[in-house]
């Protein structure tokens, strides 16, 4: 057991604290918000400059080499800065699902134009029907038909809730090639130029004012080269990223909270109302003492995922924990920075409260929210062994004795 | 970062384990201390005794103290299994909570007396710091203790004291001098708990059991002293430190989760398994979330004391709070879940998994032993977070006006 981040890991915190205060302050968020991409391509050039696109990519494909525990400690300063932009899309949900299940002409010619920002991905899973919620990420809610024609094949349906839809150069479409009794046996995975013709994309306004996108496929020809993994198995790799995707949210809430926290304690000391920082009101103290648990609770849980992740081993259990505590925490945790900032935390064009509270809705719901996730948890425990039982003989001491309040050896003790 | 534990400390895990397995009957149900049957009482001190002789109660103290030399994780790891297990030593007060203050702040005779009696599972220990007027306020004690040739003479009354066996011994905060503040004037006693002039009556809850002790005139010999005069309420706060650090949380919510998995699974009104019950899957993976943050927090806190020398103070972390928070909400799931035969207690006909909703349910009542939710509220803004407290010159006002009130 060891707590200790590594050098590289804390170096890697620091100089991402550095330049994300810098180079993504509040007008940065606020003009990307307003603007129609969705994402600043400067900003995107910088961190492609630092290597950060290409962070868990391996060396041959122009990445870092590093871990999706390193990746963690990113996203951690990706939320506190609200870093806008289509990291998770391009590189995890798009480049390490070509990088996990791939052809070895799709690895290197895609991944190394990611890591230098010169390609964008936009992943097209959830539908019409699917949104509604507890199938949005499991195969049985994918509907949308790709229809074999020759050496081409033929998608055709609505896609929803795509995340960079608009700046995309290519999405990953997730699509149905076969219907049978295992919903997940029959996926194909297809990379689709975002200029195609047939393709029409809607932007909707959410809660966030970020860009997710209504996403029609009219009749989309993409060509069988373009398959990602195997027909009719593109399931497995995509849930693997998109597990990957979840516990990066995880640290994204985690960073945010953290900043949430530090802003209500510090508001709570310096703002004075009736001669007095409001801090000093217990009723207060309280927001600031849950908040701390709501961050603190997340910050474990979401690296033993990751670190399940680094290391290859079974990990749903504990990705479904991290997410499901950390989408209710989040959700608490900005309610209470609320609380502590009265008035000023809801202005709408100034001030960064709003602001986190708006994203954080999307990071709750994106790649399933704690109900979901709580389902799979609830899913694992179903095959939870029985308990062990002991070898000794046994002695009729326990079952069925009834229990009372005083126990029996008082009786016979020294009372004095 | 590393989740994994050493080869060693897998070794001593199933020792462990192999220990609880062949030493507990097959049809052995962890149920805690309350209300226990001479029976089982007398199977706990049996097998505390056999636990101590090999070390395992205290596997963190020294081999001269009748412990085992082990490093505080792999100590974490036999509390970890200990725990999953669901021992129910009598004498946990003395392991847990009265033995690391001797440790630290004892004599070479308090410790070669004392020590070797609680590793070993021979002697039973009370904390015996509550009174009528020093719950949350603990520095308002009162229970006198004043100096007489080699003894003290202590007069007053303890209460809430948590008793999970007969008491051999007493750990006792008393006052021993009149001060402001009030918390410099406290010392701690080691008690002979048969003492001329100490006497007991029950005080049983609806958590554990619980005695007043009443103590008259009772001479206390002045080796029995812990520590330095008056600076027991600091002593005891130092050692606080050590109850952190306590990993068997996250085990023994496990072995609960394991039963009660084992139990919707099993039971099947109307042909339907209760697992599949949508109330119950939310409650499931509630406890399932809550388990996993315990037992992370408990590692944490326990890798973070084995550091200490080199990382200080731990963070301030909320997870009891928490945990004392919503323990009412997981009670009542529990309860509700099971219709009208939740409210079965143990040993009722009909009564299903053992009573043990009822149980948890009447045990959720009590969120308040070491710190209630409103202190550690106070305690984790104020020292925790930094917060400001109400300035000492109003609290000074408050106490005249509490004082001319008579």
């Amino acid at each position: 057991m060891d707590f200790n981040f590594t050098e590289e890991q804390e170096m890697l915190k620091t100089s991402a604290r550095d330049f994300l205060e810098e180079e993504c302050a509040e007008k940065l968020i606020r003009d990307v918000e307003a603007g129609d991409q969705g994402y600043s391509p400067d900003l995107w050039k910088k961190i492609a400059e630092l290597g950060w696109l290409g962070l868990v990519f391996p060396e041959q494909y122009e990445g870092a080499g590093m871990n999706v525990i390193d990746l963690a400690v990113l996203y951690e300063e990706f939320g506190r800065a609200m870093f806008p932009g289509p990291y998770l899309s391009t590189v995890i949900l798009g480049g390490m699902t070509i990088l996990e299940a791939g052809t070895e002409e799709q690895k290197s010619e895609i991944l190394p134009r990611i890591a230098r920002g010169e390609q964008i991905v936009a992943m097209a899973l959830t539908e019409p029907e699917s949104s509604w919620g507890m199938q949005a990420w499991d195969p049985e809610g994918v509907t949308v038909a790709a229809v074999a024609d020759g050496d081409d094949y033929i998608i055709d349906g609505i896609k929803l809730f795509v995340h960079d839809a608009v700046c995309a150069d290519t999405f990953l479409v997730v699509a149905r090639t076969k219907s049978g009794a295992d919903p997940a046996d029959g996926i194909t995975l297809f990379l689709v130029d975002a200029k195609s013709a047939g393709i029409s994309i809607t932007p909707l306004r959410t809660v966030a004012g970020d860009m997710q996108c209504e996403v029609i496929f009219d009749k989309v020809k993409v060509s069988r080269q373009n398959i990602v993994g195997a027909l009719n198995g593109g399931w497995a790799p995509l849930d693997k990223s998109m597990k990957v995707g979840a516990v990066m949210l995880c640290a994204q809430m985690l960073g945010a909270g953290e900043k949430l926290l530090e802003l209500s304690v510090d508001y709570a000391r310096t703002r004075i109302q009736f001669d007095m920082p409001i801090g000093i009101n217990q009723y207060i103290q309280e927001h600031c003492v849950f908040l701390l648990r709501d961050v603190n609770g997340a910050r474990w849980s979401t690296y033993l995922a990751a670190w399940k992740i680094a290391e290859g081993e079974p990990c749903d259990f504990e990705v479904a924990v991290a997410k499901a505590w950390g989408s209710d925490a989040h959700e608490r945790a900005c309610w209470r920075a609320h609380q502590v900032h009265g008035g000023v935390g809801y202005t709408v064009n100034d001030g960064v409260l709003p602001l986190y509270s708006r994203r954080g809705k999307t990071y709750q719901l994106y790649l399933g929210d704690t109900a979901y996730h709580k389902e799979k948890i609830a899913k694992e425990l179903e095959g939870w062994p029985a308990p062990q039982v002991p070898r000794g003989k046994p002695l009729g001491l326990w079952e069925g004795i009834p229990e009372n309040w005083i126990p029996e050896w008082w009786d016979t003790y020294d009372k004095g | 970062m590393d989740f994994r534990f050493t080869e060693e400390q897998e070794k001593l895990r199933t020792e462990i384990d192999d220990f609880f397995l062949d030493n507990l009957p097959s049809d052995y149900r962890p149920r805690g201390q309350r209300g226990q049957t001479m029976e089982q009482y007398k199977f706990w001190m049996d097998l505390q005794r056999k636990a101590g002789a090999k070390g395992y109660l205290t596997p963190g103290w020294s081999k001269e103290s009748g412990g085992l030399g082990l490093s505080d994780m792999e100590q974490g790891v036999v509390m970890e299994e200990t725990s999953y297990w669901g021992a129910a030593w009598p004498g946990s007060q003395g392991i847990r909570v009265c033995g690391p203050p001797l440790h630290v702040f004892g004599t070479e005779e308090q410790k070669s007396k004392f020590l070797p009696g609680i590793a070993k599972g021979e002697d039973i220990w009370y904390q015996a710091f509550t009174e009528p007027d020093a719950g949350s306020d603990e520095a308002n004690v009162s229970l006198r203790a004043v100096e007489d040739g080699d003894n003290y003479i202590l007069n007053g009354q303890k209460t809430f004291i948590t008793a999970p066996g007969q008491g051999d011994y007493l750990y006792t905060l008393a006052r021993t001098q009149d001060v402001t503040p009030k918390h410099r004037g406290i010392s701690l006693f080691l008690i002979d708990a048969h003492s001329p002039g100490v006497s007991y009556s029950a005080l049983p809850t609806l958590g554990v059991f619980t005695v007043d002790i009443f103590f008259d005139n009772v001479k206390v010999p002045k080796d029995r002293l812990l520590g330095e005069l008056n600076r027991g309420f600091y002593h005891a706060m130092v050692t606080f430190e050590f109850e952190r650090s306590t990993t068997g949380g996250g085990a023994g919510a496990r072995r609960g989760m394991e039963e009660l998995i084992d139990f919707y699974r099993n039971e099947k009104p109307n042909g339907k398994p209760l697992l599949e019950n949508p109330a119950v899957r939310d409650l499931l993976a509630d406890r399932a979330i809550e388990m996993e943050l315990v037992w992370l927090q408990g590692w944490f806190a326990a890798w973070h004391f084995s550091q200490r020398d080199k990382l200080g103070s731990p963070p301030p972390e909320a997870g009891g709070l928490h945990n004392k928070v919503v323990s009412a909400d997981r009670a009542k799931q529990l309860i509700d879940a099971m219709g009208l035969y939740g409210q079965l207690r143990r040993g009722s006909k009909y009564c299903k998994y053992e009573g043990r909703a009822a149980g948890s349910w009447e045990v959720s009542r009590s969120t308040h032993p070491a710190g209630t939710i409103e202190v550690n509220k106070i305690v984790l803004g104020g020292r925790g977070l930094g917060l400001p407290r109400i300035p000492a010159k109003f609290n000074k006002e408050i106490r005249a006006a509490i004082e001319e009130r008579g």
